[in-house]
């Protein structure tokens, strides 16, 4: 095997599969507050990668507070969307609070439409264009920052769950949110809170890969079902689990396009997906286990 | 005329002469182009009202089957000379051999799982359409014909394929209308209102399921077609992710709960992107429809065509849950709701079953039998394991070993929608009507196990469903009548009285023709005198040769209907016999007192 291909493969693989570990990590832990699978999460991406294009490169911002504009855009829309569109809903069959998600998704795509246009928007590298070699693959610069800020990103993640009140409290949100509230956790803040943390992440994200692959309106699709293929693998309990599914997926995608055609990556892509979705839908469960889930848990 | 009658009447009249009028006040290709856009839209968004609004199925890729029906008709026309008409056939054929084929693996997806792998799906396919030589890749297919059928008719001016399209589409609303009119509209809806009440009336979920997604599909299809002869041309961008969303949101505004209302969302989807090219802000489309979609799902669910319906409710001032005088049971001739054939009564038995949860042994070596048309009660203090056993006849839950047989044949292995097949009704200790129907259709909704009209003689409304549906409705009134509910039959049920309710749910059961009908508790929750016509019920039903087997706390009730008396205790059978025989053993004694006992200390 060419190892300089192979590699040449790998590591953009794992660069934008850490995009997908973060959405994938984003799903997980919202659906675990809130009870809602949020199919708007990857719409977060896309809009932190153009508007912080925006700001750096046609407001002429320094490219933190770029950074930091974009984020507080994620955050304010995050926040948004749980307090406008989703707390609203909460007692509405779980079918309208999908729906309305897919409405939201609907509605971030057309601000950044409205706001941005249809070209897709760039940003330089943060510390310059330059480029490395791991083994004769040539890897931009901006790589190394797409994979600190996502260790970085996961390490606090996982730290604020571990060690702080408010990760407690989520944790025992998504062992039992019913006991979570009786012992006192004020479920509809701490929602808040995640959604908005979410959507700064997921801003945050998008800014970093942007100098990589570009920033559209229509991207945010691709990162929302390839996340959410993360979070599948995980079974939307454990965000370590979706984090290796999500640069699992950033994997499949790159070994796809080199070792099979370009072309056909996206087909690659979803067909595991769909695969996997059959296998773990339960296509080979038959009868009354599948009947007996269907009825303690309707639309899920 | 019923209101729902007048209203369809009204809807499809205003919607012939908006589409009748509309070439006379938008002349000239392009405006009539945005018509037919809308028209060939609309038929995909009655299929999307099928699959979202009544089989609850957030399949939202439908512009999947748009692409394989356009691109089937594309190169069926110009490769190979077909006629448009039968290209479109075949394309539709196709799409619903291929959406039949996949249906089933895909649909046991469900909700958001479902929503990604139907988008999965669609970028699928236009990955494929981009990358096969046989598409024509990124430019696509030009140069398809104009639309024809067999060479007879040719349909070159605009304004002549405005009227095909829509004429098409008012097929696919008839279609639409008749299957959400029919046994599967009734089905579907209960379905969604209670999983459990819908399979104890033997309603097969999957099956239907499946026929809307391929119908929801074939709509799609013959759609695509429709934009590809106005558009003389394909391209994977056509049919794209947009396309799908489209349909959704317009859907959704229009309203998901009526066939109407996705034609309308069709026209408003079109509607506003004309009027935001006119303002000169195409981009705003986008933003608009998603945020007219959260708007509509937040505040009216049930959409225009919802806001419309109940517009039309006050002005004409028929309200469905206007007070009903319920007549007392009238003399209703027995036969004219039980089948003629009354050798069919059923002999239960129930052989060592057991059931544990966890170390918990809720049902444990558990033996009797039933005689056919007997009344047989199952008693016990709370946490006796009654409930478990009631589960386990009618397979709600599984056997962990032993056996039930019903008339000799072993049902123990069966799911509940199988056993109420077999003729067994039951009701529930909470009552399970399906609250977004009326009386009259809860009860027809029982009637699931007779029904034989195919799901073509259904959408097509062909004489032998239209004769089943109205037999439907005749025994479904007088099993109503039986329970002394005559009167209610258009009101909704939680416009009733509680102890009318349990009755409603017995007349459904009733609707059956069960062999044997189970009663969880069903004096739960009413008063001494609804108990007493309750009592009295129960003894005609069983006077009717049905075989009843009834869970109950209320022992006066007990003691006076049961012929036969099974007594529980921890999971076992502690007791049986004749009543008064049961009522006389001290353990019996003893469990029901020391059970006060404990509680008075």
């Amino acid at each position: 095997m060419n190892l300089t291909l192979f590699l040449q493969l790998l590591l953009p693989g794992i660069t934008t599969g850490c995009v997908y570990a973060l959405v994938a990590v984003g799903f997980v832990i919202c659906a675990n507050v809130s009870g809602v699978v949020n199919l708007a999460q990857g719409e977060f991406v896309m809009l932190g990668g153009m508007a912080a294009s925006w700001l750096a490169v046609t407001a002429g911002w320094p490219l933190v507070l770029a950074i930091l504009g974009a984020m507080l855009v994620g955050a304010a829309l995050g926040a948004l969307q749980e307090k406008l569109t989703l707390a609203p809903v909460r007692r509405a069959p779980p079918f309208i609070q999908v729906t309305t998600t897919v409405g939201v998704s609907i509605v971030l795509r057309g601000f950044a439409l409205v706001l941005f246009g249809t070209d897709p928007l760039s940003l330089p590298g943060f510390s310059g264009d330059g480029v490395f070699f791991v083994g004769g693959a040539v890897m931009p610069v901006q790589s190394l920052w797409v994979w600190g800020m996502t260790l970085a990103l996961l390490a606090a993640t996982f730290g604020v769950l571990r060690y702080t009140d408010i990760g407690r409290a989520v944790r025992a949100c998504s062992i039992n949110l019913q006991a979570a509230r009786l012992m006192g956790v004020d479920a509809e803040r701490l929602r808040v809170i995640v959604f908005a943390v979410s959507g700064a992440a997921g801003a945050l994200a998008g800014a970093v890969v942007t100098p990589i692959v570009l920033s559209s309106w229509d991207a945010g699709i691709s990162y929302g079902i390839k996340g959410f293929v993360g979070a599948i693998i995980g079974g939307f309990r454990s965000p370590l689990l979706a984090v290796a599914g999500g640069i699992g997926i950033g994997l499949v995608e790159a070994f796809g396009a080199g070792y099979i055609s370009s072309g056909w990556k996206d087909f690659i892509v979803y067909g595991v997906l769909l695969a996997y979705l059959l296998i773990r839908g339960g296509v080979f469960r038959v009868g009354r286990a599948a009947f007996a889930a269907a009825l303690a848990n309707p639309m899920r | 005329m019923t209101t729902a009658q007048q209203k369809t009447a009204l809807a499809a009249l205003l919607g012939a002469t908006a589409v009748i009028a509309y070439p006379f006040l938008f002349p000239g290709d392009y405006l009539l182009g945005v018509g037919i856009t809308a028209g060939a839209l609309a038929t995909s968004t009655v299929g999307v009202v099928l699959l979202l609004g009544l089989a609850h199925q957030l399949a939202i890729g439908q512009a999947a089957f748009s692409i394989i029906g356009g691109y089937t008709t594309a190169i069926l026309c110009i490769d190979y000379g077909w006629d448009p008409f039968v290209a479109l056939v075949v394309g539709a054929a196709l799409t619903m051999l291929i959406a039949w084929a996949i249906a089933t693996p895909l649909l046991k997806l469900r909700g958001f799982v479902l929503v990604m792998a139907t988008l999965g799906l669609h970028l699928m396919l236009i990955v494929v359409a981009y990358q096969l030589p046989i598409t024509g890749g990124a430019i696509g297919l030009p140069g398809v014909p104009k639309f024809a059928i067999l060479g007879v008719m040719h349909f070159t001016g605009e304004t002549d394929y405005f009227y095909l399209v829509w004429a098409i589409a008012a097929v696919a609303i008839v279609i639409g209308l008749n299957i959400d009119h029919s046994a599967i509209g009734r089905a579907l809806r209960a379905l969604a209102a209670s999983e459990a009440a819908a399979a104890s009336v033997a309603v097969d979920i999957e099956r239907y399921k499946v026929q809307m997604f391929v119908i929801g599909a074939g709509m799609a299809s013959v759609s695509g077609s429709l934009i590809v002869h106005y558009l003389r041309a394909i391209d994977p961008t056509v049919f794209g992710f947009a396309f799908s969303l489209n349909l959704v949101t317009g859907t959704i505004v229009g309203g998901l709960l009526s066939i109407w209302g996705g034609a309308l969302g069709a026209v408003v989807i079109i509607g506003l992107r004309e009027v935001l090219r006119e303002l000169s802000l195409p981009l705003w489309e986008a933003m608009i429809m998603g945020g007219l979609t959260v708007v509509i799902l937040i505040a009216f669910p049930r959409g225009i065509a919802g806001f419309i319906g109940d517009l039309y409710d006050r002005l004409v001032g028929a309200r469905r849950d206007r007070r009903v005088d319920v007549t007392p049971p009238g003399a209703v001739p027995l036969a004219s709701f039980l089948a003629e054939d009354k050798d069919t009564a059923a002999m239960l038995e129930v052989a060592d079953a057991a059931r544990a949860f966890g170390s918990l042994r809720a049902v444990d070596g558990v033996s009797f039998a039933v005689a056919p048309r007997s009344i047989t009660a199952l008693i016990g203090p709370n946490g006796a394991g009654k409930t478990t056993l009631f589960n386990l006849i009618g397979g709600y839950q599984p056997l962990d070993s032993g056996a039930i047989r019903l008339g000799g044949r072993e049902i123990g292995a069966l799911l509940p929608k199988d056993v109420a097949m077999l003729g067994v009704g039951r009701t529930f200790q909470n009552i399970q009507l399906f609250d977004n129907m009326t009386v009259l259709e809860n009860v027809m909704c029982g009637r699931h196990r007779q029904l034989r009209a195919g799901i073509v003689e259904i959408c097509l409304r062909l004489p032998h469903a239209r004769a089943e549906e109205r037999e439907t409705r005749r025994r479904a009134e007088n099993a109503l009548a039986f329970v002394g509910l005559r009167g209610a039959e258009d009101m909704a049920p939680t416009a009733l009285s509680f102890g009318h309710q349990r009755m409603v749910e017995i007349a459904r059961a009733l609707a059956l023709e069960p062999r044997l009908l189970l009663m969880d508790e069903p004096a739960s929750g009413l008063n001494d005198t609804e108990t007493e016509q309750l009592a009295e019920l129960v003894l005609r039903i069983a006077a009717l040769g049905v075989t009843v087997l009834l869970v109950e706390h209320d022992m006066r009730l007990v003691m006076g209907l049961a012929d036969h008396v099974v007594v529980m205790d921890h999971g076992e059978k502690m007791a049986e016999g004749p009543s008064d025989v049961v009522r006389a053993d001290p353990r019996v004694i003893e469990a029901y007192l020391g059970r006060e006992h404990d509680s008075a200390a």
